[in-house]
């Protein structure tokens, strides 16, 4: 019996202590993030999908888990595979559906038409379940550790279901069920997978999540009222020492209400990054893989700091940062996920799940992130 | 190093996690030709493996010497410790780095390449449209058109009376055959546009607003024009190329006939259409006084009404093409009405006259 103890936690401030570690630096990263750049641009974006292989290889390999490196066997061909099948199966008769469509109703065939708009749209709301659940498996499915995978038998059809009504019910309750679409769909998916011959638990409850989900609701009312009286204040020179002077505001009313609308929209931003925050540490820190728990320690500061070193990465770099994104993300979630626990390493035989021989192609399409 | 000797290495094997610590051997100069051509993993605790070199596959790690998986993908992992020898590393398999293909050729050289061959795909899209378009039998668009317009007939305004009237019209401004089928929509819009598969839309907003048959003939004739020059197809072409070098995914090829009456010609397509226009205005004997005169209205109302907004934006520079209808008049010529007063009138009341004429909502 060779037991292997995972460590780590909030008091845990050693970074070597943590059962997950990135060791990976950005000028080792940096010719692999250029010749990518370079190679997207010269194939017209052809070649994003062997980048993007490229890319987690090299995060995957600086990457330990416990005493071991992670390693990433997708291959780029399968990436492209899977954003071909994409284009012949669902873009190329999601076109023709809609000029049909279109056609059906110049003729007047309203009804019809109609009903051709709607089905492509409702087909791609239940891709995208399909699309998030698929894009995990296929991770997990490229991913060893010691040698071993993970994966699902899932294929991931019926979670396409629950995944369409869950969220309608969420947003049917004046969007008041998100938080419980949200965690509930994120139990289903991650209950469905595996990590050799075990499989992942996951019993979070959304009702944690309530208060600042509130927060976030109720902040449009909130901040506009706060924001007139900024408008006005500012607007009409209201002064700090209470002297009103409406020959001389201090800005003008219009750039009032460009501030207003820009501090509007940050705000709101951020609330939501509060809510995700507590989200994602809800979620995570309630599943469990065999005698492994995890958690995910990020707050929402530390959110608002991967968006905003993002923003300032972009426009520094006049969008070609993006290369760099992958990178910033994957740091920021190993160094914030911890596990507790131990894994018996002879007990942890390989994952008998069947892999898919196409990549995240759908998840790709839509743009979405997997986890 | 000699041949034979152990190296020290450890290894997954792909069934379980358990890490293997031990040996590798490789017999690279026995006499029996299979052992040459495997490498025999012993480990510590007695276990023995043995794999053949041509199932290696080359893991790009970076940190240590280089790992090997096999080809199976089944999870086996060797990883050395030791230095290999280097009669033994000439055997062992490569890593890819970049891809087959771009390894093969060396970095620049396939930079090049890519970007040799994706420069002339862009110029060929580009270009596509002015020589491709011309070439595409007037029939296929006919047939591409009524594919995504169908035949506008339900949304037209006509009555007996103003179908007769644009007969009468058309025939004098499009010689060849088949006509271009001209109809008028129930918009309030002063505008008129050119479908795919030679229709053309002449808007109620613009009949009220001209003053007599001339002008229409002139508006009219401009639309006809790029009906038979192949604008129409070449626009086509043009956006649905874009669409696909933009990313393909978002390929919003005339989504709406709003779409497409957003698509817009070059100044040298409304030049043509222009002088088309002005050309069989002059075989018909039709005057262009009319067409200038409306020009004039467009430059003037131009800065004011938003009904106005569509034509100045699709068709620019309306002083100069009023200089150009002004011009083509020439004096003492004896130029005849294209359309008598009572089918101006009938072209004019169409809309209101037409019992079954359906709301043109899709704006």
């Amino acid at each position: 019996m060779d037991g292997l103890g995972g460590h780590g936690g909030p008091d845990a401030t050693d970074a070597e202590s943590s059962a997950f570690g990135f060791h990976g630096t950005w000028r080792e990263y940096l010719p692999i993030a250029l010749t990518n750049l370079l190679l997207i641009v010269v194939t017209l974006g052809i070649y994003r999908f062997w980048a993007k292989a490229r890319e987690r290889r090299y995060l995957w390999s600086r990457t330990r888990f416990i005493d071991e490196r992670l390693e990433w066997t997708g291959t780029g061909m399968e990436l492209f595979v899977g954003g071909v099948l994409v284009i012949v199966l669902f873009v190329v008769p999601y076109f023709v559906m809609t000029q049909v469509a279109q056609a059906m109703m110049m003729r007047g065939q309203t009804a019809l038409g109609a009903a051709l708009f709607v089905i492509p749209l409702l087909a791609i709301f239940y891709l995208m379940g399909v699309a998030r659940f698929r894009a995990i498996r296929y991770r997990l499915g490229r991913t060893n550790w010691r040698g071993i995978r993970g994966g699902s038998d899932d294929a991931g059809f019926r979670y396409g279901w629950s995944y369409m009504w869950k969220t309608a019910a969420g947003y049917a309750a004046f969007g008041l069920g998100v938080p419980w679409a949200m965690v509930s769909l994120w139990n289903q998916r991650w209950r469905a997978m595996s990590f050799g011959p075990m499989r992942f638990t996951c019993s979070a409850d959304f009702s944690a999540l309530m208060k600042r989900y509130l927060l976030f609701y109720f902040s449009p009312f909130l901040a506009i009222l706060g924001l007139v009286g900024f408008v006005f204040a500012a607007a009409f020179g209201l002064q700090a020492d209470g002297q009103f002077d409406p020959e001389n505001p201090p800005i003008g009313v219009m750039a009032a209400i460009g501030v207003a609308f820009v501090l509007f929209y940050l705000v709101l931003g951020f609330v939501w990054l509060a809510y995700y925050a507590k989200f994602f540490r809800v979620v995570v820190g309630e599943m469990e893989l065999g005698d492994l728990s995890f958690e995910f320690d990020a707050k929402t500061w530390d959110w608002i700091r991967l968006g905003l070193g993002d923003v300032a990465l972009l426009v520094l770099t006049l969008g070609l940062g993006f290369v760099f994104l992958g990178y910033r993300h994957w740091r920021f979630f190993i160094a914030h996920m911890q596990a507790f626990g131990e894994i018996d390493v002879d007990g942890l035989i390989q994952s008998t799940t069947r892999r898919a021989r196409h990549g995240e192609g759908l998840l790709d399409a839509f743009d979405m992130g997997a986890i | 190093m000699e041949q034979g000797q152990p190296i020290r290495a450890f290894w997954y094997d792909g069934v379980t996690a358990r890490r293997h610590v031990g040996t590798v051997r490789w017999h690279g100069d026995d006499l029996r030709e299979d052992l040459r051509d495997e490498l025999r993993l012993h480990s510590d605790d007695g276990e023995t493996m043995i794999v053949p070199l041509a199932d290696l596959v080359f893991v790009e790690r970076g940190v240590l010497d280089g790992s090997y998986s096999r080809k199976a993908d089944d999870g086996f992992r060797l990883v050395f410790t030791d230095p290999v020898p280097e009669a033994l590393a000439a055997r062992l398999p490569r890593g890819a780095r970049f891809g087959k293909w771009i390894d093969g050729l060396g970095l620049p050289r396939a930079a090049a390449l890519f970007a040799a061959v994706s420069a002339a795909l862009v110029a060929l899209v580009l270009t596509a449209p002015s020589w491709l378009g011309p070439r595409i039998p007037p029939a296929w668009e006919r047939r591409i058109g009524e594919a995504m317009v169908g035949d506008l007939q339900d949304v037209s305004c006509r009555t007996p009376a103003s179908d007769a009237a644009l007969a009468k019209l058309v025939r004098q401004l499009d010689p060849d055959s088949p006509p271009t089928r001209v109809s008028i929509a129930n918009i309030d819009m002063v505008n008129a546009v050119a479908l795919p598969g030679g229709q053309v839309l002449v808007f109620d907003g613009l009949i009220q607003e001209s003053s007599d048959p001339d002008e229409l003939a002139g508006v009219i004739g401009h639309e006809i024009g790029h009906v038979r020059e192949r604008h129409v197809m070449q626009a086509l072409l043009r956006q649905f190329g874009l669409s696909i070098l933009l990313g393909g995914v978002n390929s919003d090829v005339g989504n709406t006939l709003f779409g497409l009456t957003a698509m817009s010609y070059s100044r040298e397509a409304e030049r043509e259409a222009d002088v088309f226009s002005r050309a069989q205005m002059a075989r018909s004997d039709i005057s262009p006084a009319s067409t200038a005169d409306f020009f004039a209205d467009l430059a003037r109302q131009g800065e004011g009404g938003p009904g106005w907004a569509s034509w100045i934006a699709s068709h620019p520079m309306p002083q100069e093409r009023e200089d150009a209808f002004r011009k083509a008049v020439v004096p003492g010529r004896a130029y005849r009405p294209s359309l008598s007063r009572a089918e101006y009138e009938a072209i004019r009341d169409a809309c209101a006259k037409d019992p079954d004429v359906e709301p043109f909502d899709i704006f």
